[in-house]
């Protein structure tokens, strides 16, 4: 355990001297606070932009608060992957490829230590992103939409917080078993568009899909109560992010030698 | 006391064998030179050893390491391009190091500020690791390694790319770390194995051609040359020197004579003789013992022609 916490502590150490800790916060934050944001003003910015014809009516329905803060989901879930994907690419492949890996495997470190220990530190940068993204959207939205509950914000922060946890364990896995970074990129983001792709197209039957967690997050906000096929949705993302974890394990420990005194 | 085993270390990358069947046993406290030409096999053998590769086949056992400990807990090890991680200074690397090997927070304080001065890096301590030079990186590389006080200590090629200061530095401490563990270093610099090693390991394409300590490889490998210098050509006294008893050789190299002879001594009387005798104008009289350089060459080139009789 205590090495565990030695390794944690090193990650979090180097991602706030390499500045994650500071533009990853912010990046979710611009990204979640500028949807409801220029939902509101758009009318404004396209009066003073002009361009419409004299006297066009032009109405444009204000979403209800629900509906804006899925708007913000929605954009974490497009430009939030790619960060997920830039930011971890090279946890695992980057030390690997320069060779510190090395002075640390030597040591007496266990694999499941070095491999949660970095897994850990993305989830923690993520989560506490996605929170203070959900804080800063929902201020927005209760200025210019209307209430929601902390509940609800909390409610959409710990299921959608699964959804990214599961993006990042897909990147850890791909990190133990790929070498190249740009390669670990683009498979965690054709990844996440694969399970999204093949969610919406067969929707109804995979209700439980990891990709449907925000459709059922909507559903949630809007009924003030948890659907059960939230509940299997998540569930089976847990699943899948246990079963990930216990598969990048067995990769790495079969890249590296056998370290048992025999 | 033995305190390692190795018996049939194999490995073998997609068909091709890098190690062949490699059997060596370690004492405490003995210092030995992994020998051989690039390609040779000494770093694959000594990835091997450290546990961050697996072999194909045979196995590797400490005296007294139980079934199923970790025996990284006993080996330390410095690659031969050492990478930290840059954005830490070398006080937290090496309190990193530490501790993840077991030390507590207290120990590895201690050790670290123990190690940084006995490698003259305690006014970088504090100092960001990727402004260190080469010179401090493979000392601190030295320091990570023995931070968790090893029974064996791997280093690999950990003099070939110092300067002299640098590789003098490196070559004594190994001579004092010699007192508290035992050493594997490879190196294809046989001036430096001869200087800290108490035994050899020769590998060539992955296999060990030859092991033993310095004494016994130049008592069965070292032949004894006279080098003689005229003032005049020296082509001249070539034949006269082939006729002289006892002579099995005489060979031009450049403006020196060398020659080869059954009984060196005898060899010694008969030209001097002949040189009074006839008045050669000598200006120089040396007996050599083959270069270190030269036996290298001699080992690996005698068991290069055995495997090719052999195929």
């Amino acid at each position: 355990m205590q090495q565990w916490i030695i390794l944690f502590r090193k990650e979090i150490q180097e991602n706030i001297r390499n500045f994650k800790w500071m533009w990853v916060p912010l990046v979710f934050i611009l990204l979640a606070a500028m949807e409801p944001v220029t939902t509101y003003y758009m009318p404004t910015i396209l009066k003073a932009a002009g361009g419409l014809p004299e006297g066009a009516v032009f109405e444009m329905p204000m979403p209800n608060p629900a509906e804006a803060i899925m708007m913000s989901l929605a954009q974490l879930s497009s430009l939030g992957v790619l960060v997920i994907a830039l930011i971890s690419m090279g946890t695992i492949a980057g030390e690997r490829k320069s060779g510190v890996s090395e002075l640390i495997l030597v040591k007496p470190v266990s694999y499941f230590n070095y491999i949660t220990a970095k897994w850990a530190s993305y989830i923690l940068l993520l989560l506490t992103s996605l929170l203070l993204a959900l804080l800063a959207s929902w201020y927005y939205v209760t200025l210019f939409f209307g209430s929601l509950t902390i509940t609800h914000i909390l409610g959409a922060f710990l299921f959608y917080g699964l959804w990214l946890s599961l993006i990042v364990t897909i990147s850890i896995f791909y990190n133990a078993w790929i070498s190249s970074q740009g390669a670990i990129a683009a498979a965690t983001i054709g990844t996440v568009i694969l399970i999204s792709t093949v969610t919406s197209v067969f929707g109804t039957k995979l209700s439980w899909s990891p990709a449907n967690i925000s459709g059922h997050i909507h559903e949630m906000l809007i009924t003030n109560a948890v659907p059960s096929a939230l509940y299997g949705a998540a569930g089976l993302t847990i699943l899948c992010i246990i079963c990930l974890l216990i598969g990048t394990i067995f990769i790495f420990q079969t890249k590296y030698a056998s370290r048992k005194s025999e | 006391m033995t305190i390692l085993q190795v018996n049939q270390l194999t490995k073998i990358y997609n068909g091709h064998t890098a190690v062949h069947p490699l059997d060596f046993s370690f004492e405490a406290n003995r210092c030995i030179a992994l020998l051989g030409p690039n390609g040779a096999g000494k770093t694959t053998t000594l990835r091997m050893l450290a546990g961050l590769l697996a072999p194909t086949s045979g196995t590797i056992q400490f005296t007294g390491l139980n079934g199923g400990t970790d025996r990284r807990q006993w080996i330390g090890y410095l690659p031969q391009y050492p990478v930290f991680y840059d954005w830490m200074t070398g006080k937290e690397f090496l309190m990193h190091c530490g501790q993840l090997a077991f030390l507590s927070k207290a120990e590895a304080d201690i050790r670290s500020e123990d190690l940084l001065k006995r490698m003259r890096l305690e006014t970088a301590r504090n100092k960001r690791i990727s402004g260190y030079s080469g010179g401090m990186k493979q000392r601190l590389g030295i320091a990570q390694a023995i931070i968790h006080k090893p029974k064996l200590l791997l280093l690999d090629e950990p003099v070939s790319s110092l300067d002299p200061i640098g590789r003098r530095e490196i070559l004594t401490l190994l001579e004092s770390l010699k007192k508290e563990m035992a050493i594997l270093f490879s190196t294809h610099i046989l001036t430096d194995a001869e200087e800290v090693s108490d035994e050899l390991l020769l590998l060539d394409r992955g296999r060990l051609i030859e092991a033993g300590s310095m004494k016994k490889l130049r008592g069965k490998y070292q032949t004894t040359k006279i080098e003689l210098a005229f003032q005049n050509d020296v082509a001249h006294y070539q034949e006269k020197l082939q006729n002289l008893p006892g002579i099995l050789e005489v060979q031009i190299n450049r403006d020196m004579l060398h020659v080869d002879a059954t009984d060196i001594s005898v060899a010694r009387t008969v030209i001097l003789q002949a040189a009074a005798k006839e008045n050669w104008p000598l200006t120089s009289f040396v007996i050599n013992r083959t270069s270190l350089e030269d036996m290298f060459v001699k080992v690996v080139d005698q068991h290069a022609t055995m495997d090719h009789s052999i195929s």
